[in-house]
């Protein structure tokens, strides 16, 4: 992996940071702003993601045809994401279209927020909201999220409530794109096959004059509560759990052994959930993973079942998590190890990979690090240092929903 | 350049290979530079389409449980032995095949094949990991009652491809409930076979030692009997089924070329300027202009020998005849032609996607094994750069006018019926 990596800031405060691979056959770029749906108030929830939307409709000087036509005829491949702590925007083309590239995202992220895109944006935003209405996996999860967040805005939908959006009048968006797209608030990342230098150029030239500086955000601790709650909607077949517990935050070191740790506990394939509880069909998925967050973090429990067996599979599941500190083995660590750095490998093959790590990265105020310093952390990881972390954060639900059309785990 | 160079079999260049072994095994390898992973697609042929009759489901329920146990290893001693080399890996299920997936630093694939030669050939197949596989199929099944943009695709196969390329990979409840750890080990040794069996690497290999490691692994694997089948004409052309959910889920599909017909890639131009990109037709005057649905998309899907175009929408359900007449409008306005900027478009972004899918390894070992399957031998990058660049407008234009859209089949998950003016 011949990676250099760059760094500079413009005078307007754009930080922007590039990670070289001479040997890509592409070119990516991504604009990562400090701002997701944790920076919202309760009746502007939702607003992030919307206005991810809103970006593809136009600048002063395009329409929405505009936009998607000049990607279109870059030949990218581009999308936009918004989560609880930042909203991206990124394209991968060949390197012959960096310029127009870098030009188009300086376009993009300088809307016109126009009320009449404004309001058929609007149905789009509610049709997304009912397509994730019919996905048993993604209600649980925001229910979830917001018992165990409780009255912290992390607890908050990314999507928001259809009633929020119905009334969402525009200017408060206009408002929310102030407070938070200034340069200070943001980083452009690129990656793959470029000259830093002209990167620069172009990007002082397009972006250079943008202002505003970075925002503040709340930095309140979550203080998760013991809450069990289980919702029944009578349609479905299927009985879905989800559970959640204090990890990590992301600026801490633990985070690559809380990564290890779920994946010898929970991954797809080979971890203990898959032994107990899939390998025998008690439940027919059963997954442990780790999402770290700004200033605090969480595991997550998810299983899948028969209603019949759900009781029984939360069980076992508490069993095996109640007991990893006890008997976890430096051979299973050693796997769990071999399969992240293979992962880490792949990542690094993956213009695309990288610009969201590196991007996540900044959004989270870490200093940028390579994939062979996150290789030499992994190494260093062993059967005590995850033992250890099971004593710093215990293995023990906070936050338990369940989703069900009829019965359940009780 | 019009046909790629010459290789150590057949006309290809010195990045790919292509090698079939006396048993009729082929043996694929593409070499990229700038990359330390590999990536093997292996391709067996106990797809859905060789379940037998009353047994739908036997394929998937074989998927699981060869996992369970081969040559030297138990169960866990296999997956333990894959994880400690750190294989990223995925099994799932075409039509035709039973496909398996890994992926890891180049040396660590290597040594995986062996591994994956046992279980293609000396699976243990033990009766309790049998009943686990069979309930897991069965609980899927169930699961997909939760899903209705699953469930729609599903059906959508179902009812516009002839039985039994369109049966669901899923299986059939009932049969599932029926099948026993004997016909599952019957189906084994006939399905799981040399000859229709394709292994495909990609990335930083040497070709010389993967032949070698072929030949060695499944040189001498029996090559096994083809399994005839009889295509039957699906139930119908319009079915709905009932669903309280909150979007009516529309799947359309009609007939088109297969992949090697000489319009191939002027239809897949085409599909492109309907389908793809966010300048595409679809989502312009779907999403773009009204607003009418989240998800929207089309395009080309193939088995051997048969071409089909598959479309989805999922919108609210007030809106749903609605956005149905559009979509088929659209279809319909294909006839008309392109525009020379939407061909434009359409080109760039399929040269695009193909070249920038030569930074992935598991893209390039899925995408080798797949030319074989379907046309008999690799594609090159650059003849597919080639043959894209080289399609006109007129011809485009020409094909569209010739190839009306149609018959449709469509297939609609939701509340209500809607009513299928096509």
């Amino acid at each position: 992996m011949s990676l250099s990596h760059h760094t500079t800031r413009l005078p307007n405060g754009l930080e922007i940071i590039g990670e070289a691979h001479p040997d890509s056959h592409s070119f990516a770029a991504g604009l990562f702003v400090r701002a997701g749906s944790r920076d919202e108030t309760a009746p502007i929830n939702g607003v992030s993601h919307f206005l991810e939307h809103m970006m593809f409709k136009g600048s002063g000087e395009y329409s929405w045809q505009d936009v998607n036509r000049i990607f279109d005829e870059l030949g990218a491949r581009y999308n936009a994401f918004t989560t609880q702590e930042m909203t991206a925007y990124y394209a991968n083309v060949l390197p012959e279209f960096s310029r127009r590239t870098i030009d188009h995202l300086a376009h993009l992220l300088r809307p016109a927020i126009r009320q009449g895109d404004f309001d058929t944006e609007k149905k789009v935003i509610l049709e997304e909201i009912a397509m994730y209405q019919d996905d048993p996996g993604h209600r649980i999860y925001e229910k979830l999220m917001e018992l165990h967040f409780a009255d912290h805005p992390l607890g908050m939908s990314v999507l928001g409530a259809a009633e929020v959006i119905e009334r969402l009048p525009r200017d408060r968006m206009a408002d929310y794109f102030a407070r938070n797209y200034g340069p200070g608030n943001m980083v452009l990342v690129v990656t793959g096959r470029f000259d830093f230098q002209q990167v620069v150029e172009w990007a002082d030239e397009r972006m250079g004059q943008w202002n505003g500086v970075r925002r503040v955000r709340r930095a309140d601790r979550p203080r998760p509560q013991k809450r069990r709650e289980r919702l029944v909607d009578p349609k479905l077949n299927r009985h879905y759990l989800m559970a959640m517990m204090p990890a990590p935050p992301v600026q801490d070191e633990r985070r690559y052994a809380a990564k290890a740790l779920s994946d010898v506990i929970g991954d797809a394939e080979g971890s203990r959930l898959y032994w107990a509880l899939v390998d025998n069909a008690i439940a027919e998925e059963a997954d442990f993973g780790y999402s770290p967050h700004d200033g605090c973090g969480a595991y997550y429990l998810e299983l899948i079942s028969d209603p019949d067996r759900a009781a029984r599979a939360y069980d076992i599941a508490l069993g095996e998590l109640g007991k990893v500190a006890e008997d976890l083995g430096d051979d299973e660590v050693d796997r769990a190890k071999n399969k992240i750095a293979s992962q880490i490998v792949l990542e690094g093959e993956s213009p695309l990979g990288r610009l969201r790590s590196i991007g996540a990265m900044w959004v989270y105020d870490q200093p940028y690090h390579s994939l062979e310093q996150d290789m030499r952390i992994l190494e260093s990881l062993t059967a005590e240092s995850l033992r250890s972390l099971v004593a710093d954060f215990p293995l023990e639900p906070t936050t338990v929903v369940e989703l069900t059309g009829t019965g359940g785990a009780d | 350049m019009d046909r790629p160079d010459t290789g150590k079999d057949r006309g290809l260049s010195e990045c790919y290979f292509q090698h079939v072994l006396e048993n009729g095994m082929v043996v694929l390898g593409e070499r990229m530079s700038g990359v330390e992973s590999a990536a093997m697609t292996l391709l067996t042929p106990a797809g859905p389409d060789t379940d037998p009759v009353d047994r739908c489901g036997s394929a998937t329920v074989l998927s699981d449980l060869v996992l369970r146990g081969a040559g030297g290893r138990d169960s866990h001693a296999l997956t333990d032995h894959l994880d400690r080399l750190g294989l990223q890996r995925s099994s799932s299920l075409g039509a035709h095949h039973t496909r398996f997936a890994a992926a890891a630093i180049a040396s660590k694939v290597m040594r995986g094949i062996e591994v994956y030669a046992d279980i293609l050939r000396r699976a243990h197949l033990p009766p309790d990991g049998f009943e686990s596989s069979r309930d897991l199929a069965i609980q899927a099944l169930e699961s997909m009652e939760d899903d209705p943009r699953q469930k729609l695709m599903v059906k959508l196969r179902e009812w516009h491809l002839p039985s039994p390329y369109g049966r669901s990979s899923m299986g059939q409840r009932d049969h599932l409930e029926k099948l026993t750890i004997e016909l599952c080990r019957d189906d084994y040794a006939r399905r799981y076979r040399a000859a229709g069996t394709i292994l495909a690497v990609a990335g930083r290999i040497d070709f010389d030692e993967l032949c070698e490691r072929a030949e060695s692994c499944f040189g001498d694997w029996p090559e096994g009997e083809e399994l005839a089948i009889e295509l039957m004409p699906p139930p119908g052309n319009r079915h709905h089924e009932v669903q309280q959910s909150e979007q009516t889920h529309i799947g359309i599909a009609y007939p088109s070329i297969p992949e090697l017909d000489e319009d191939y890639y002027a239809m897949r131009l085409a599909m492109e300027a309907l389908g793809g990109g966010m300048s595409g037709r679809l989502f312009t005057e779907l999403r773009e202009k009204r607003g009418l649905v989240y998800n929207v998309w089309a395009g080309y899907t193939s088995l051997k020998g048969l071409g089909s175009i598959m479309g989805y929408a999922g919108t609210s359900n007030e809106r749903a005849q609605q956005t149905l007449d559009m979509f088929i409008a659209e279809l319909h306005r294909l006839s008309d032609g392109l525009a020379e900027d939407e061909l434009d478009r359409a080109k760039v972004g399929l040269k695009a996607g193909t070249i920038m899918s030569g930074e992935s390894t598991s893209a390039r070992s899925g995408a080798i094994a797949y030319d074989y399957f379907l046309r008999g031998r690799i594609r090159t990058l650059e003849e597919m750069k080639h043959r894209i660049d080289e399609v006109t407008l007129d011809r485009v234009n020409a094909w569209l006018a010739e190839h009306r859209p149609g018959p449709f089949t469509i297939v609609t998950v939701g509340p209500e019926a809607l009513e299928a003016r096509a």
